[in-house]
């Protein structure tokens, strides 16, 4: 790792010795300064390659200081805004569909998809993220991408087959043979999402659009939670993937709302989990790479954060990250991996290919597009705070 | 004299650190939380708006309810570390003291976090406790109690401050005269009577510093709900992220100020019905 | 008589087991599963991961951050709370000092985290292991005054009085005093700051920008894609390290005894 990104033990004493601290300070920190120079990248842990960057570095002559950050809108936003702001960081990759929050506040750039030609050579992006289409909400914002997708998945729900039998439906989440042995996620725009869209399809609730309820639809889905809350359906809701896979592998649930890495990593224990292909559909989102907007960023810098997401849409990058996380990147990523054995070896190659092609067939069949900024998204928080309390 | 200049430099040092580094975003905090919130974003202003929201949301009952296990962990707490600062302070070998104490403190270098997975493993169905239970045939089926409820979010607290608990009562007990125990015996008290009359009120500066340091720790903890708790068992740590989370910035800087209050009311509860005398006694006294 | 004696000394030592039973019961699974991989479904013993750590810069790096951050809080905040001690002792106003210092242990953790985090975006404070380190010390400044406050009850002024008499100044005599009696304490409060600055996550993540910290980096995995066996392995080798040191003081005080 480069010493470059840390000039911090000098700035011990400087600070230390001025008692009045003045932003005059700030220039020891541009990264403008810096030579030869370090992209900060905030990640959410699904982007991290196993640490090697060395193929971006090779290119680009920067190297990746990779910082992880949590998914949740606070924790990214509030770093953004407060915690040392644009500067601190030069690409994010979390879990799209928070455009509107950081166009509004000024936080990320257009990207000019011009600077990254493996941009066209990546199918997803012109069969499911296209302008127009749902899937554009995860990359772009009004009409401007904004965004590189580096992962993309359609979510169901995992279960095991040894206590519950072959499971197709949503309905299996809300079936009283699994009481208290269910679990959903604490998240509205999943299991919320998710729910509706059983709700929908069982004709229980009129809803238009799973992904963009009313304030009122909100209610009727929340009312249905806290009634299935108060039978005793649910055993927890989890909000960790640790917190999920120890769910499966203890087998604590045996119905859970979840992200399918959760069961590669169950499977990987040992434990026979299934990850369920429900005839409502999935639950569809994707990953985005963001650059964020800081006006003091040198051209250089800015350059190779270009080449970032360039790499990142590129294969080898694709590949290895649907090795290490077990979800879907770009559609270079099988190709690469079967044209580099040396690299990805015959098993893992397979296995790439396998889950982009499962991916795929997903998002064909379709369900509903993940929504993380809802219009009456305040409606939805206070709802769930009130299927939490009750 | 240029001693006593540094030395009053020194003393008002830590005033100054606070005010700086906390008194300050406290003041930003209370400032946002009497902004306006207009869609996503919010502008300056005074209204309480946010605070009717939460006094009139299900949120006070988070409030509520963290106030009540915050109490609950502490009077656990203080009865499960108790027994032990004395045990140290009375019981044990003298120079086997200090390692005790390097027994009982160092596995809180451990993060919590992973700590508290852990206990979700002991707990769980499947798990060694459940096993041992069901196996020895004390109970038919798995406990479900034992996790992802109120005691489990009771153990994840307790095990998580003990350490802050067990140090100083001891260093009160430690500091105890015998002399004024000997002296209770001498005069035909029983050992628990000297117990209460003595030891007791005498470590009792330690037994408050305990009980601080547990009840606000408690009271503001996010991680051991969303790990141990319920179905949507949150403190008020978790409603204030979850508030942040749709970047609504005045009511979580509601939400906080009220917590900010409701602690300092508490502390002027106990400086009114506790004089200062009996906490920090000998010290306010030893110049007169 | 004795054997009412026998008994209570054993529900005594019952009773101390059982509390140390329940601190280092959570100890075991990270230890276990940092060794044991079931991944072709048979348990197996392997010390792999205690390899693997450390070709991960990401978590190297955020030990190396650790260690620095929990250095400067364990020497900064027991100072401060010396100062804190001594300030509620001589000045005027003990309530109000105490109040004071005892606000930061007030506000949420969220709260606190981001307010400060702003504060320094504003006055130009950049994400530093300065701001980490502050954030930090801000927090552990309470537990290091009362824990110093608590040892000074127990010290008896009438020592302080005699060197008076003796001729020694008020500064010298507290060094020389008082320093050492409630040295226990002091120590004490260093422990404390350390064990609180291994286990802050939530003030730190807000302000540390580019840097981890384990417990940052901790945070952050286990939400997203859960806990590495590597990081098991590190909570594992900090397991072993500690019990090391604590079996190190026994030999040394064995030693003592018998030398």
């Amino acid at each position: 790792m480069s010493t470059l990104s840390r000039p911090t033990r000098r700035d011990l004493m400087v600070l230390g010795a001025a008692s009045g601290l003045s932003a005059a300070m700030t220039p020891l920190f541009a990264t403008s300064v810096l030579a030869g120079g370090t992209i900060n990248f905030a990640d959410i842990g699904v982007g991290d390659p196993g640490g090697d960057w060395s193929r971006y570095t090779k290119t680009s002559g920067f190297n990746v200081n990779l910082v992880a950050i949590g998914n949740a809108p606070s924790a990214i936003l509030n770093t953004l805004v407060a915690g040392g702001g644009t500067a601190s960081y030069d690409v994010i990759n979390i879990v799209g569909g928070m455009q509107k929050p950081l166009v509004e506040n000024n936080l990320i750039e257009v990207v000019d998809t011009a600077q990254l030609p493996n941009w066209a050579k990546d199918k997803n992006i012109e069969e499911f993220l296209g302008k127009g289409e749902p899937g554009f909400n995860f990359i772009g914002y009004q009409g401007k991408i904004y965004g590189a997708p580096t992962v993309l998945q359609g979510d169901s729900f995992a279960y095991l087959p040894e206590k519950t039998g072959k499971l197709d439906s949503y309905a299996a989440l809300f079936d009283p043979k699994w009481k208290g042995y269910v679990a959903l996620e604490d998240n509205y725009t999943t299991a919320g999402q998710k729910t509706a869209l059983y709700l929908k399809h069982a004709k229980l609730a009129q809803i238009a659009n799973p992904d963009d309820m009313t304030a009122d639809e909100v209610k009727t889905v929340v009312d249905f939670l806290i009634d299935q809350k108060k039978k005793g359906q649910f055993r927890v809701i989890w909000s960790s993937f640790q917190q999920a896979v120890d769910l499966i592998v203890n087998k604590e649930v045996y119905v859970i709302d979840c992200w399918e890495p959760m069961v590669f990593a169950a499977k990987g224990k040992g434990v026979d989990a299934v990850y369920a292909d429900p005839k409502e559909g999935y639950l569809l989102w994707a990953m985005a790479a963001y650059l964020t907007k800081n006006p003091k960023r040198s051209p250089e810098t800015t350059k190779a954060a270009y080449q970032l997401l360039d790499f990142m849409l590129g294969g080898w990058y694709g590949a290895k990250i649907t090795v290490l996380r077990g979800y879907m990147t770009n559609t270079e990523a099988p190709v690469y991996a079967k044209e580099h054995p040396d690299e990805f070896p015959a098993g893992e190659a397979q296995k790439v290919a396998e889950i982009t092609a499962n991916v795929r067939r997903k998002f064909a069949q379709g369900g509903t597009w993940q929504n993380r900024w809802p219009t009456h998204v305040d409606v939805y928080e206070s709802e769930w705070a009130r299927f939490k309390a009750a | 004299m240029v001693r006593s200049i540094v030395l009053r430099a020194f003393l008002l040092l830590p005033i100054a650190f606070v005010a700086a580094f906390l008194l300050a975003p406290l003041g930003l905090t209370i400032a946002v939380s009497f902004w306006q919130r207009i869609g996503l974003s919010v502008r300056p202003a005074f209204v309480f708006a946010s605070y009717l929201t939460f006094f009139d949301s299900v949120r006070f009952e988070v409030l509520t309810r963290s106030l009540l296990v915050s109490i609950e962990a502490t009077v656990l707490s203080l009865f499960v570390s108790y027994p032990i600062a004395y045990f140290l302070a009375f019981k044990a070998r003298p120079d086997a003291t200090r390692l005790a104490l390097l027994l009982f403190t160092t596995p809180f270098l451990v993060n919590y976090v992973i700590r508290a997975f852990a206990w979700t493993y002991l707990l769980g169905r499947t798990g060694p406790i459940n096993t041992l239970l069901t196996s020895a045939g004390i109970v038919s089926r798995p406990l479900d109690w034992l996790l992802y409820s109120d005691f489990s979010v009771l153990v994840g607290l307790i095990s998580s401050y003990m350490p802050f608990m067990i140090f100083p009562i001891w260093l009160s007990l430690a500091g105890i005269d015998r002399a004024l125990i000997q002296a209770s015996w001498l005069l035909g008290a029983s050992p628990s009577r000297t117990f209460f009359s003595v030891t007791l009120p005498l470590s009792l500066p330690g037994v408050f510093a305990a009980a601080i340091f547990c009840f606000v720790s408690s009271f503001g903890e996010s991680a051991i709900p969303v790990i141990m708790g319920g179905v949507g068992y949150q403190l008020m740590g978790n409603t204030i992220t979850s508030a942040m989370d749709v970047l609504n910035y005045p009511l979580a800087a509601a939400m906080s100020t009220v917590v900010v209050l409701a602690m300092t009311v508490l502390l002027m509860g106990w400086y009114l019905l506790f004089d200062m005398q009996s906490f920090l006694g000998k010290i306010l006294n030893w110049r007169a | 008589m004795g054997e009412n004696v026998r008994r209570s000394h054993a529900l005594v030592w019952l009773y101390v087991g059982f509390v140390l039973l329940f601190i280092y019961l959570p100890l075991f699974p990270p230890l276990i599963f940092s060794v044991v991989t079931g991944e072709t479904g048979a348990p197996a013993f392997t010390l792999s991961r205690y390899a693997e750590m450390w070709r991960n810069p990401v978590l190297t790096d955020a030990i190396v951050t650790s260690l620095e951050v929990g250095a400067i809080v364990a020497v900064i905040a027991p100072l401060l709370g010396l100062a804190a001690a001594m300030a509620i002792r001589e000045l005027q106003t003990p309530r109000l000092i105490l109040s004071l210092v005892l606000l930061p242990l007030f506000i949420p953790g969220v709260s606190a985290g981001l307010a400060t985090a702003l504060f320094f975006h504003l006055v130009g404070v950049p994400p530093s292991l300065v701001a980490i380190a502050i954030v930090q010390a801000v927090w552990a400044l309470p537990f290091a005054t009362i824990v110093i406050l608590v040892a000074m009850t127990t010290f008896d002024p009438v020592y302080l009085e005699a060197a008076w008499m003796s001729g020694a100044d008020r500064l010298r005599a507290f060094i020389d005093v008082e320093l050492p009696l409630i040295r226990p304490g002091i120590l004490g409060a260093a422990t404390f700051s350390l064990i609180l600055s291994f286990n802050e996550t939530v003030r730190t993540a807000a302000v540390q920008g580019g840097y981890n910290t384990v417990q940052t980096y901790i945070w952050a995995t286990y939400k997203q894609i859960g806990l590495s066996p590597t990081l098991y392995a590190l909570m594992g080798l900090l397991i072993v390290l500690t019990l090391i040191l604590v079996a190190g003081f026994l030999l040394v005080g064995a030693r003592r005894r018998t030398g």
